[in-house]
């Protein structure tokens, strides 16, 4: 049974390589968005195989419901052209950069991932919900009613962003 | 799998999420694709933060509980950048970052 693991993971991971490379290289805004919520779904199926399914279905329905919507509205209302294209590059210096950009710490964490001396605990036990909330309320409390304020305070921020030019005039 | 982990599998797909998004940030020239580009970090993150909890003796529930602070974060984010996109595009008329260089408004 245990291969079936693997093959499952295997096409989690096929499928967040897929998205990754859609949201980053895609040149239509849209289909990058696509993209990015191909890979979320990869990693909801991660966390699931790490036993976790409350936190996939979290990621379900925080990231592919509300966070890709608001990222839709931000292509939709930002009146670009159809598709929202990017303009073609000319000559790649961009990526070039990109690409030493993006391997260094790939290469420095990498190393460090692969020298650790962690011992890991091969089937992962799921947590249940209850001790999820007890939690919440005991360790996490602070944290949890911090980000309440943070998130009154981004969507006030938000509302008076929106604002800004009937106040400007 | 010589030698590698269960848990080095996941922290490897957590480091290529990070890597794909650092490339997309310094390649996206428009603000929504630097924005989906920071989107794929955060997941990186959050599947990190999971894997570590759940795949050695640390405390699964926190780790979890750690990672669903980071969506709410990744959500409180998104809608205030959504805010400043749209101000941006009211104001020059595109959101390509080459071309935003006027400081006040």
């Amino acid at each position: 049974m245990e291969y079936l693991a693997y093959v499952a993971f295997g096409i989690y991971v096929l499928i967040i390589l897929t998205g990754g490379l859609m949201a980053v290289l895609c040149r239509s805004m849209v289909r990058a968005l696509v993209g990015l919520i191909l890979t979320l779904f990869g990693v909801a199926g991660c966390y699931l195989l790490m036993a976790a399914p409350f936190i996939a279905l979290m990621q379900i329905l925080i990231y592919v419901g509300a966070v890709s919507i608001l990222i839709l509205f931000a292509i939709m209302l930002t009146r670009a052209p159809a598709g929202a294209e990017e303009a073609p590059y000319i000559f790649p210096w961009r990526s070039i950069a990109a690409l030493a950009v993006a391997f260094l710490p790939l290469a420095v964490i990498g190393g460090m991932i692969r020298s650790g001396q962690v011992t890991p605990l091969v089937p992962p036990t799921e947590v249940p919900l209850a001790e999820l909330g007890q939690t919440l309320i005991e360790p996490y409390l602070l944290a949890f009613e911090l980000i309440s304020v943070i998130l009154t305070v981004a969507m006030a921020g938000a509302v008076i962003l929106g604002f800004e030019r009937r106040i400007g005039k | 799998m010589n030698g590698i982990t269960h848990l080095e599998m996941y922290q490897f797909v957590a480091l290529l999420l990070l890597g794909l998004g650092l490339f997309g940030l310094v390649r996206r020239r428009s603000l929504v694709g630097m924005l989906i580009s920071v989107e794929l970090m955060l997941n990186g993150a959050g599947l990190s933060i999971v894997a570590s909890g759940q795949l050695t003796a640390a405390s699964g529930a926190m780790a979890q509980l750690a990672t669903l602070f980071v969506m709410g974060l990744a959500a409180a984010e998104v809608a205030l950048i959504l805010a400043i996109i749209i101000v941006v595009s009211r104001r020059f008329g595109h959101i390509e970052s080459n071309n935003l260089r006027t400081l006040r408004g």
